[in-house]
């Protein structure tokens, strides 16, 4: 029969005894490495050459600690002999002065209570007496056996004692022995042709021609590889490129604008009053440096604070709430990139801009709130807009339908809601795949006239807003993303999470 | 967003719903936009909503709504109101923080513990709400038969009480929840309702008071005296608000009597004297909108006739008459508890919601636009493509980080002349030590994840690009933010070369030179940092990183480092 090298190496071996044999041991009689034995093994069992069976045996090891003082001696002991060093078998001597002299390696409890436990001396006022002279110490002696696998002489309740110190362990280990078939025997016997492979392509081989007449190695395919880690894409910021990629396919250009921005473009384009609660200190971030903004265009300052004041259109009416122009320039990190939106309609980010046009951006926002399982200071939103000569509530349904569709999303319900810049405004629910559970997945609505008429817009815009962490857990199923975003990731989770698309 | 408990029985009881299953209550509830969050202890709904309805508040305002859904009620309704005598007399010395005051004489009204309850939660949301934490506007409700008017103002019938202001420690009173007198200024300092709305008069130097002729009865909008306490042995109520805005007061109240008017109160109205002028509240005069049938089409977006438009309009509780000017209109009567309606989009919102804007079937709207990414975003993703290509994991970080993280543990302070220094962004009173400024640049971030996953398999070669910011008074902001590109390679043979290596990687595949002259910097090991120059001067930093600093973040392993602007890098791109 042909067979590999290998094969050949090891089925001689197997051929020459009766008795089954460890892997292991054949490994070292063949002075092969254990893991290329255990492969050629496992072919020669597939072929039915040979059979492997796994015995389990219960065996003893020593831990760190174990092994630290099977070298060095056992702590009582090195206690001992130092004392005795210093005259502690005729009276008794001070511990200070023997501690002193042991190394820094020991510890002196353990030392001092073995010592006590075994008798070979005692502690009284600070002094050492020792009561014996070179004992016979079983534990020792047992340490020594466990690690040189002579331990079958050892006895229970040494043992037990060393577990107890922790200084052995005791370990179950599954060996493989391994015997060949009646198969085996008679293709051993019959003798064996041995096939030349080769493990590797090498130049040599290809340029040569070689390569025709040679057989390669066959590789244990099958086995686990080393583990390979690569570089890859945040997972949240690949939801966002794709949120992105949703976006730009159905017609939407991208926004970008300050982080850091005025209350003016943040919330009072937006018709936000200037007493709403969201506007207080305890929800704003509030900055201490800096703190005002010079630049606002004055024709819009102002028309933005007749909105507030008087509201817009000959039956309008505005918000019974106090309005200071110094409370707009204060400058504050957005709490929503709504402000990319208003200072896009204000003409300020791109100039004037005619219907129609579809803008959105994928940016972060800021929550001044304390940090729980579900919220976090910063989260990115999902801001888009459309603008429009004519737009309805069923237009602002259908791209929300469109949009969530993309992400498999298609039971959204819409309930009417308030938001004070837009009228009607809906938030968005959708089922989480995973718990059933009806989560709000947006807010949106069409532009006040309040909002838009002093931003100089006669059309219609509709507009909404959604935490892009909340779509991608709809999308990718999770529960909790609270360790995604921000430091206290755990790179194993940016290794092993799958990705979305 | 406001919560209010209701008890179901209660509410099927005022909605005239009885037969209404907890089940469908809910969907009607939700179809309101009353969100049902789940049942409390008492059997109550805990219900959600958004701040608009605020007439909602209350069991009663909720019933209101429904029996508008159910087709029990339609149109406006204005509650009866009879003349009472009673005058509110509002001094010279009112505090001029707190000028307005209004109210009304409420009788017979048949108070259970329950019915009680709910107006006491009634008052408290409208506080919460609308008045701002009682600071814009606040409800005293009192037992009118435990008042004394006082002697005729203009005529022998009328009787009154007096809005003054007076010195914090002029008078003193039983406030409720309390045995003894104490004065205003004791009541700010020892009472403990006293202790909670004392910022709201913190600034006020005389204390509102309101008097009849026994004495101070009110200490707006703190607290009431015990002697005019409202039991449910009380049967005729008087009301007062005070506040900022005489609007906003009015508002409240309407919503305080229309709640009360619902249970079968009597209101009547009083008489408010102000030192200039009078006037007579609540006021029941209907504000009116002219709002297109075009408008509503437009919006809805669907075909409407006339009468489903009038008939939707009286069922969301408003008086509806068409006009026909140029073109089809309705002249809408807006009952006095809306405090929502600002502008006749609101009234096309209440048409749809009667419609049922779930009815409507989605279009996508017949809009051409062409999409695109913004520049930046599109070079940001090329590089960040790159840097993952040669080996880094992408990191997100916060932009917020402690002002210890991002300067002293990478010991650089923020007016060094060097890469990453700079006036820090800085937060007002931050919530967490952590997260207290805006970093000014991004590698500190990355270290901190490095520090986080000392138990995760080396190497690690983490990468983000992200934003950071400094104070710059040059800018319209007062902050020049930038997209920063920061890199690490944390392993056991990590050095300058492996960091090096790989930049130049990226820096090749845009077509940009890499010049890297030795610098030296804090966070780094002297002669083993440069300076990075895409052909147009110092741009960023490179190096191994500092033991120092290595140690401080607890790491076994060196690290190589590099951080730059993305602009940077681009205008080399473009530049080549």
């Amino acid at each position: 029969m042909k067979v590999e090298p290998g094969q050949a190496t090891v089925l001689e071996a197997l051929g020459a005894r009766q008795e089954p044999i460890s892997l292991e041991s054949l490994a070292e009689q063949l002075e092969m490495k254990p893991e290329t034995v255990t492969g050629i093994v496992f072919t020669l069992e597939e072929d039915g050459l040979a059979t492997v069976d796994e015995r389990k045996t219960e065996g003893l090891c020593l831990t760190d600690e174990g092994s630290q003082y099977e070298s060095q001696g056992l702590p009582e002991l090195r206690l001992l002999e130092a004392a005795i060093g210093a005259g502690a078998d005729d009276e008794p001597v001070s511990l200070g002065g023997i501690v002193g002299q042991l190394g820094d390696d020991i510890d002196v409890d353990i030392a001092l209570s073995n010592l006590a436990r075994k008798e070979y001396g005692a502690v009284s006022a600070g002094e050492l007496r020792v009561s014996v002279v070179n004992p016979a110490d079983e534990e020792a002696d047992a340490l020594a056996e466990i690690a040189a696998e002579t331990s079958p002489g050892v006895e229970e309740s040494v043992i037990d004692r060393l577990e107890h110190r922790n200084l052995v362990e005791r370990r179950s280990r599954t060996d493989r022995y391994v015997t060949l078939t009646e198969t085996g025997r008679n293709v051993v016997a019959d003798g064996l042709e041995v096939t030349e492979t080769v493990d590797r392509v090498t130049p040599e081989l290809l340029t040569s021609g070689d390569w025709e007449d040679v057989e390669f190695t066959a590789y244990n395919v099958a086995a686990d590889p080393p583990r390979h880690i690569g570089g890859s894409e945040h997972p949240l910021r690949r939801m966002a490129e794709w949120v992105k990629d949703v976006l730009i396919g159905m017609g939407f250009e991208e926004m970008e604008g300050p982080h850091v921005d005025a209350d003016f473009w943040i919330n009072d384009c937006l018709f936000m009053p200037q007493d709403h609660p969201a506007r207080t200190h305890w929800d704003r971030f509030e900055l201490a440096e800096p703190a005002r903004i010079e630049e606002l265009p004055t024709d819009l300052v102002e028309r933005v604070e007749r909105a507030h004041r008087e509201g817009v259109g000959e039956h309008g009416e505005g918000y019974h709430a106090p309005w200071e122009e110094d409370f707009a320039r204060a400058l504050a990190l957005r709490g929503h990139t709504t402000s990319l939106s208003a200072r896009h309609l204000a003409g300020e980010a791109r100039g004037d801009l005619e219907p129609p046009q579809r803008f959105f951006s994928v940016e972060k926002a800021y929550r001044n709130d304390t940090i729980d399982a579900t919220h976090l200071l910063e989260f990115f939103q999902i801001e888009g807009w459309v603008m429009a000569e004519s737009l309805s509530v069923r237009d602002l349904m259908g791209t929300f339908t469109e949009f969530y569709e993309h992400f498999g999303i298609t039971d959204i319900e819409f309930k009417p809601h308030y938001n004070p810049y837009t009228e009607p405004s809906f938030e968005l629910f959708g089922v989480h795949p995973e718990t059933d559970e009806l989560m709000e997945i947006g807010n949106s609505g069409i532009f006040r006239p309040e909002m838009l008429e002093p931003l100089g817009v006669d059309c219609d815009v509709m507009a909404w807003g959604l935490a892009l962490e909340r779509l991608m857990m709809l999308v990718s199923g999770a529960e909790d993303i609270r360790d995604v975003h921000g430091t206290l990731v755990d790179l194993e989770y940016l290794r092993e999470t799958e990705v979305v698309y | 967003m406001p919560v209010v408990d209701v008890d179901p029985d209660e509410l099927r009881r005022l909605a005239g719903a009885e037969d209404v299953s907890d089940e469908t209550l809910i969907d009607d509830l939700f179809a309101l936009g009353l969100e049902f969050e789940g049942w409390t202890e008492d059997g109550a709904l805990e219900l959600e909503f958004a701040p608009d309805r605020l007439d909602r508040l209350s069991v009663e305002g909720i019933a209101r709504s429904l029996r508008y859904q159910y087709g029990h009620d339609r149109g406006m309704h204005i509650p009866r109101t009879n003349r009472s005598n009673w005058t509110f007399v509002v001094d010279q010395r009112v505090p001029a923080q707190r000028p307005y005051v209004t109210g009304a004489i409420v009788r017979d009204v048949d108070l259970t513990e329950e019915s009680l309850q709910s107006l006491i939660t009634l008052q408290e949301k409208l506080h919460e709400t609308m008045g701002r934490g009682r600071h814009k506007g606040a409800i005293g409700i009192h037992d009118l038969g435990m008042l004394k008017g006082r002697g005729a103002t203009e005529s022998a019938e009328r009787t009154s009480i007096t809005y003054t202001g007076i010195e914090p420690e002029a008078e003193r009173f039983v406030p409720l929840e309390a045995d003894a007198e104490m004065t205003p200024g004791e009541v700010l300092t020892d009472h403990p309702t006293g202790r909670e709305y004392a910022e709201v008069v913190a600034e006020y130097e005389l204390m509102p008071a309101i008097y009849d002729d026994l004495g101070l009865f009110s200490f707006p909008p703190v607290i009431n005296s015990r002697r005019t306490e409202v039991t449910t042995d009380s049967r005729n109520l008087l009301v007062e608000l005070t506040g900022t805005d005489q609007w906003t007061i009015d508002r409240m109240l309407a919503i305080v009597c229309y709640a009360l008017d619902l249970r079968g109160a009597e209101i009547e109205d009083v008489e408010v004297a102000y030192p200039e002028y009078d006037i007579v509240r609540p006021d029941w005069e209907q504000t009116t909108k002219q709002v297109e049938h075009a408008r509503i089409e437009r919006t809805i977006g669907i075909e409407l006739d006339r009468e489903t438009v009038l008939e939707l309009m009286a069922c969301a509780g408003l008086d509806a008459q068409p006009i026909d000017e140029n073109g089809l209109a309705y002249e809408v009567g807006i009952p006095p508890y809306r405090v929502d309606v600002l502008h006749p989009v609101d009234i096309v919102d209440d048409i749809g919601r009667a419609y049922g804007f779930n009815e409507l079937e989605p279009r996508y709207p017949d809009v051409a636009t062409v999409g695109s990414r913004h520049a930046n975003s599109r070079f940001e993703r090329a590089v960040r493509s790159l840097l993952t290509g040669v080996g880094f994991e992408d990191l997100l970080n916060f932009n917020l980080i402690s002002h210890t993280a991002n300067f002293e543990r990478m010991h650089v302070a923020p007016d060094d002349k060097v890469h990453g220094a700079g006036t820090p962004v800085t937060i007002e009173e931050p919530y967490s030590a952590e997260y207290e400024i805006v970093r000014t640049w991004a590698l500190p971030s990355v270290m901190l994840v490095l520090e986080n996953n000392t138990h995760r398999a080396y190497p690690q070669a983490l990468a983000e690009i992200g934003m950071a910011g400094v104070v710059d008074r040059d800018e319209p902001t007062k902050t020049a933010e930038r997209r920063t590109v920061a890199g690490v390679i944390a392993d056991h043979e990590a050095s300058y070369e492996d960091g090096k290596a790989r930049l130049a990687a990226v820096c090749r595949r845009l077509g940009v030179p890499l010049e890297t002259p030795a610098c030296e910097h804090p966070s780094f090991i002297t002669g083993r940092s440069a300076a990075i120059d895409f052909g147009m001067g110092a741009v960023g930093v490179i190096g191994e990183i500092d033991p120092a600093v290595l140690v401080e973040h607890g790491l076994e392993v060196p690290v190589v480092a590099f951080e730059f602007p993305l602009a940077a890098i681009r205008s080399a791109a473009a530049d080549q």
